[in-house]
């Protein structure tokens, strides 16, 4: 049976999201194969492919929850974590195309040749090999974190400062990987993978491992963050969102802090939109756009902030949303996101776990903590 | 030479000439001021003498333009930032209650506790029985000891002004710095405030910024009265109460 | 666009054609023997008699004879037998296919034996080239007459310097002129002349600081004496050192047009977040607003009164104004009061607004981008010494300052700038001082968000108007603003110009979208240094 240990750290909404998973591992895979396709209990490869999406989403959104969540910092640059853990695998999955490619160059991907280079540069070297290839999804994000995260919180920039310059990283990341020159495919981005480590990626089985892995990697992340946040370092986060100037003055480097979640929660998202790629197929520079990033809070939002099982729900649940809406009333699909924007933040700042635990307790959650004081002055006030 | 750095060595808090100033507004004028080890001290002043950033100062938040800050003789405080200060010993309570509103009462005790404060060893960190012992004297000491496991948010005004000197304590520091620690309290949790306060310097050096002089007199310790940046007069209450100066100050010439 | 663009090039073609025919009928008027007389005399004529027909041709000022004179030298001039008539003849089919050499017109056919060609020998062609170079000269239209002085100054051919000092005694007009002396230099400096009037030919050629200047004395100093060398040295350097300065200055110019488009987009900003502290997300969404009411009033004017065309602009920007502003009052009352304190939440409520925002206008307008046309005295440009400036930029400069100006008056000199400002500063106090603080709140997002939406009025020149106009600017105008420190105005001033003039001065080493990049990580990293900004307000800040 399940150790209390266990239990601790999954939490009982955690234990629920484990079994889902888990019961969606088995179902999937047994519904696409065995299940025949006239009967509605069918799972087409298709929707197996487009699963493994949303499960990566909510990767996304579980790294934003533990740095947005847990320690209060908006990051508005997740998706360019994401979109260069897909790069590093997509870099990998050119270079296993070797020699059939449209023109047949052995080294070169097809738009290189294209662009007449004459050799691959530099920083395609190793991505042959699949570990190192691995070892960059992880390393790229975490990397480009640190440095970032450094810099900012060593000067203290905080809140909507730090949002904003965190947009303005995955701006410039995406007009960058916008030029050709930068060699990594330019406006069309990386596509046409063939196979990964011989397994071919347009095979069933194939798509149903990566759906398999890709569930196996949230259940994995869910664990990590959970036991991340139990830690005494957790609770040091939790004081870094509610009072940040009191942690400091009991002798906490709450930037050192911030740089920890803030790198493990980059290399979180690199590790999702590596698992991303394969399963779609494509990685082009759209993926680092702002909105991408500001869109996956809103997700973390709805499922519930700062409680993990939430970043799951919203993660997948507005993805599903999004499907059913860009397919039946795409007029209505910005509407309905920008409108859950405005109502998740004005009437649900809890998102729907608060929602659940508020009935099920039937008593009004505690408020939560105010971030600032915005237009009366609390520092005027603490001067004086 | 010798005589002074001894005599240095001597004090918790070495002050001497400290200036600061904001957009041409002299916060700070030329301050100088010392603490005894094992002293109690008061500091009033009208709005705007320039407590708050005294007090910013000595826990680093702010940078003076000059002066020199030294604690316990060695310690040069201009030149470290809050998290080194808070490790060297010196605790600070703000003016408006700051807890930990998400977290238990015991948990915002656990988490001031003297100790490692790296990311890994807090990553790391596995509970104690010496840490529960300590735990539970705090908590006695600010009475919430029956209050442990309630959320730091659901606690009166009052009882987060203890809770957060009960953090002070659990810092163990050489020094308190105490910003109006019973603004908006009850008489009775501002008479009980007086007592906790009393009760923690036999083993601490404390510094309280107050307006209420009620609150100064239950105290019975050594007055600093700070005036547009400066100190205008030392002494027992009623001494700096008979200052000219001082009346001058508080109830206008 | 289409429409009025066409409109005015054809008002603009008008006036060319009546002045041209002014100045022409005037020329026309004083001419000898008439110019069909003297073709016709080309058939057979011996070479002293074509000479004569050239000269008198070129004396007689008529622009038409060029084309002629053209085909006389290339030796495609002949005449036909039969008739004497004189046409220009290239070989074609079984014969030669014939034009008019005046007009140019087709006329006919003709086999290889009914034609003659007029002979000329190489003392004619010179004359014939001389003659060219004097007729477009004279030519009655200074239009003409600048291009073949520019065509001298470009070919720098010897022989046109007689041409040109005798055109230059006889020309009226100054800045004709001025082209023709330079134009001789030119000549001057091919010809034999001595090193003296050359070096003068120098300094009359390096008065004048280009590219063109520089590669005429460039290609003058090959196998020039000592004396001269030096001479066209020195002149390079001087016009290598001016062009620099030009060329810096003209960056600063697409600097300051750059930064002035920025200030537009991030002033509205200056207020909701620099002054207010509220992160307003659908701010770009203002602007887009003020750019589809530039459209809505163009289109009714298209409509139904054609005439107010080059007053459109001014008509919508009161409209974008009030429009912008009620939208931005309504945002505020609606949502962003609830957020007051919640600044995380604030962004992320009008990040769904501006989706909202963007999807009504996508569903009204279409997503594509709508023709917003430039009223006459917006397009065009103008020379300022070695600069080029369009109207529409100056415009939009002068616009961005006015903007500007104005409100920075609004906030020090108007009540309603006094209670903004103190509600900003001390909410309780001012609201015990008998300022209505949630009225001021509504009043002070509304002034912002107006202002954005007569940015959009500007902004509509330059850029397409579709649903995504907004978002464009919306990271751009939140640098500025945070850049340029929080809460000040000047400070969004100098940061938006000096944003655009550093945007400016890579793109040359950099590219454009590099360029852009490198200033992106610029001020990212000035943040991090200075996260105040530029002017930071010491002490009290909006502090997150």
């Amino acid at each position: 049976m399940i150790s209390g240990r266990f239990l601790r750290l999954t939490g009982t909404s955690g234990l629920i999201l484990l079994a889902c998973l888990l019961a969606a591992a088995i179902y999937v895979p047994v519904a696409n194969q065995f299940i025949d396709p006239g009967s509605p209990f069918h799972v087409n490869t298709a929707s197996v492919v487009v699963f493994g999406k949303y499960l990566c989403f909510a990767m996304l959104a579980l790294s934003i929850d533990l740095v947005w969540g847990y320690c209060g910092i908006l990051s508005l640059g997740h998706g360019a974590f994401f979109a260069l853990g897909g790069y590093a695998m997509g870099m990998h999955l050119m270079r296993e195309i070797g020699p059939r490619g449209v023109y047949g160059n052995p080294i070169l991907p097809d738009f290189m040749v294209f662009l007449n280079w004459e050799s691959l540069p530099w920083f395609w070297y190793g991505f042959d090999m699949f570990w190192f290839a691995m070892v960059m999804v992880v390393l790229v994000p975490g990397l480009l974190a640190f440095v970032f995260g450094f810099l900012a919180f060593r000067s203290r920039v905080t809140g909507v400062y730090l949002s904003i310059i965190t947009q303005a990283m995955a701006f410039a990341l995406m007009l960058a990987f916008f030029r050709n020159e930068m060699g990594f495919g330019g406006n069309n981005g990386l596509t046409d993978f063939k196979d990964v480590l011989g397994f071919d990626l347009q095979a069933d089985s194939t798509r149903i491992g990566l759906y398999l892995l890709s569930i196996a990697a949230l259940a994995v992340m869910f664990l990590i963050c959970r036991a991340i946040v139990l830690s005494r370092l957790g609770k040091v986060l939790i004081a870094v969102r509610d009072a940040e100037s009191r942690t400091r003055f009991i002798g906490y480097r709450v930037e050192h802090y911030k740089l920890f979640v803030f790198t493990v929660s980059a290399m979180m998202a690199g590790v999702a939109g590596a698992l991303y790629v394969p399963q779609v197929g494509i990685i082009n520079p759209g993926e680092f756009a702002p909105a991408n990033s500001i869109e996956a809070v809103i997700w973390v939002a709805v499922g519930g902030r700062g409680t993990l099982v939430g970043a799951v729900i919203g993660g997948i649940g507005v993805n599903l949303a999004k499907s059913y809406f860009t397919g039946a009333l795409p007029e209505i699909w910005l509407f309905a996101l920008g409108g859950l924007f405005v109502v998740v933040t004005l009437f649900m700042p809890k998102g729907i776990l608060g929602l659940i635990s508020h009935w099920r307790r039937r008593q009004p959650p505690p408020e939560p903590a105010a971030e600032t004081g915005a237009p009366s002055s609390t520092a005027a006030e603490e001067r004086a | 030479m010798n005589t002074l750095h001894k005599e240095l060595t001597r004090t918790v808090l070495y002050l001497d000439g400290i200036s600061v100033s904001f957009d041409g507004f002299k916060a700070l004028n030329d301050l100088s001021f010392v603490v005894e080890p094992g002293e109690m001290r008061a500091i009033i002043g009208p709005n705007g003498a320039g407590k708050t950033t005294m007090m910013d100062v000595i826990t680093g938040k702010t940078r003076p333009d000059v002066g020199s800050a030294l604690f316990a003789g060695q310690h040069d405080l201009t030149k470290l930032d809050e998290a080194d200060i808070a490790q060297l010993g010196i605790g600070r309570k703000f003016q408006r209650p700051t807890v930990f509103e998400s977290h238990t009462v015991r948990d915002n005790i656990v988490l001031s506790l003297a100790g490692k404060r790296s990311v890994f060893d807090t990553l790391f960190a596995r509970a104690r029985e010496e840490e529960a012992d300590r735990i539970d004297r705090v908590l006695d000491t600010i009475r919430l000891a029956d209050r442990a496991g309630m959320m730091a948010a659901d606690l009166s005004h009052g009882q987060k002004q203890w809770l957060e000197i009960g953090m002070l304590l659990a810092q163990d520091p050489s020094l308190l710095l105490v910003d109006e620690p019973v603004a908006g309290m009850t008489d009775a949790e501002t008479v009980q405030t007086a007592t906790l306060l009393k009760e923690i310097a036999r083993d601490h050096s404390v510094v309280v910024v107050e307006h209420d002089m009620s609150f100064v007199q239950d105290l019975g310790v050594m007055v600093t009265v700070l005036h547009e940046g400066s100190v205008l007069a030392e002494g027992s209450l009623d001494h700096v109460s008979a200052d000219e100066r001082v009346i001058d100050v508080y109830l206008g010439r | 666009m289409a429409r009025p663009l066409l409109l005015i090039l054809q008002r603009i073609a008008l006036v060319l054609v009546l002045a041209t025919a002014l100045i022409g009928g005037s020329a026309k008027a004083q001419s000898g023997p008439s110019v069909p007389d003297l073709v016709s005399r080309l058939a057979g004529a011996d070479f002293n008699e074509t000479e004569r027909v050239v000269e008198a041709l070129a004396a007689s000022g008529d622009a038409s004879v060029a084309r002629l004179l053209e085909a006389l030298g290339d030796g495609d001039l002949y005449y036909r037998r039969s008739d004497n008539a004189v046409f220009i003849a290239t070989r074609g089919g079984e014969g030669y296919l014939l034009t008019d050499p005046l007009t140019g017109a087709s006329a006919g056919e003709a086999g290889r034996r009914e034609v003659a060609k007029v002979r000329v020998n190489n003392s004619l062609r010179r004359a014939v080239r001389a003659a060219i170079g004097t007729l477009t000269l004279r030519s009655p239209d200074p239009a003409i007459r600048i291009a073949a002085a520019q065509s001298v100054l470009k070919s720098g051919d010897p022989e046109a310097v007689e041409p040109l000092t005798e055109a230059i005694a006889a020309e009226q007009n100054d800045s004709v002129r001025a082209v023709m002396e330079r134009a001789r230099a030119a000549a001057i400096l091919n010809s034999d002349a001595s090193d003296a009037v050359k070096i003068d030919a120098v300094k009359t050629i390096a008065a004048k600081s280009s590219q063109d200047t520089r590669a005429i004395l460039l290609a003058a100093s090959n196998g020039a004496s000592e004396a001269l060398g030096s001479a066209i040295s020195d002149a390079v350097r001087r016009v290598e050192g001016d062009l620099a300065l030009w060329s810096a200055a003209q960056n600063v110019w697409y600097g300051l047009s750059l930064g002035s488009v920025l200030l537009l987009a991030a002033i509205g900003l200056a207020i909701t977040f620099g002054v207010m502290g509220v992160i307003n997300m659908a701010h770009g969404e203002m602007v887009m607003i003020g750019a589809y009411v530039t459209y809505v009033v163009q289109e009714i004017i298209r409509n139904h009164a054609p005439f107010l065309f080059d007053v459109s602009l001014l008509i919508a920007l009161p409209l974008a104004f009030a429009i912008a502003g009620a939208v931005g009052m309504a945002i505020e009352r609606g949502i962003i009061r609830f957020l007051y304190g919640r600044p995380l939440e604030t962004l992320l409520a009008t990040w769904g607004l501006s989706l909202i925002l963007q999807q009504v206008v996508r569903s009204l307008f279409g997503p594509t981008n709508q023709e917003v046309g430039a009223p006459s005295w917006m397009s065009g440009a103008f020379e300022l010494g070695g600069l080029t400036l369009t109207y529409g930029r100056v415009w939009i400069i002068v616009f961005a300052l006015v903007v500007f100006a104005v409100l920075v008056l609004v906030l020090r000199h108007t009540s309603f700038g006094l209670q903004m400002r103190a509600v900003t500063q001390n909410r309780r106090m001012a609201s015990s001082m008998g300022i209505r603080t949630n009225w001021t709140d509504a009043l002070t997002f509304g002034l912002g968000s107006g202002i954005a939406g007569v940015a959009g009025v500007a902004l509509s020149q330059i850029d397409n108007v579709s649903p995504n106009l907004g978002q464009s600017y919306i990271i751009d105008s939140f640098l500025v603003v945070v850049f340029g420190g929080v809460g000040n105005l000047w400070g969004t001033l100098v940061g938006a110009l000096s944003l655009g003039v550093l945007n400016k001065f890579l793109e040359p080493y950099a590219g454009a979208v590099l360029g852009k990049i490198l200033v992106l990580v610029f001020i990212i990293l000035f943040i991090q240094k200075r996260p105040r900004g530029l002017f930071a307000l010491k002490g009290r800040a909006v502090e997150s």
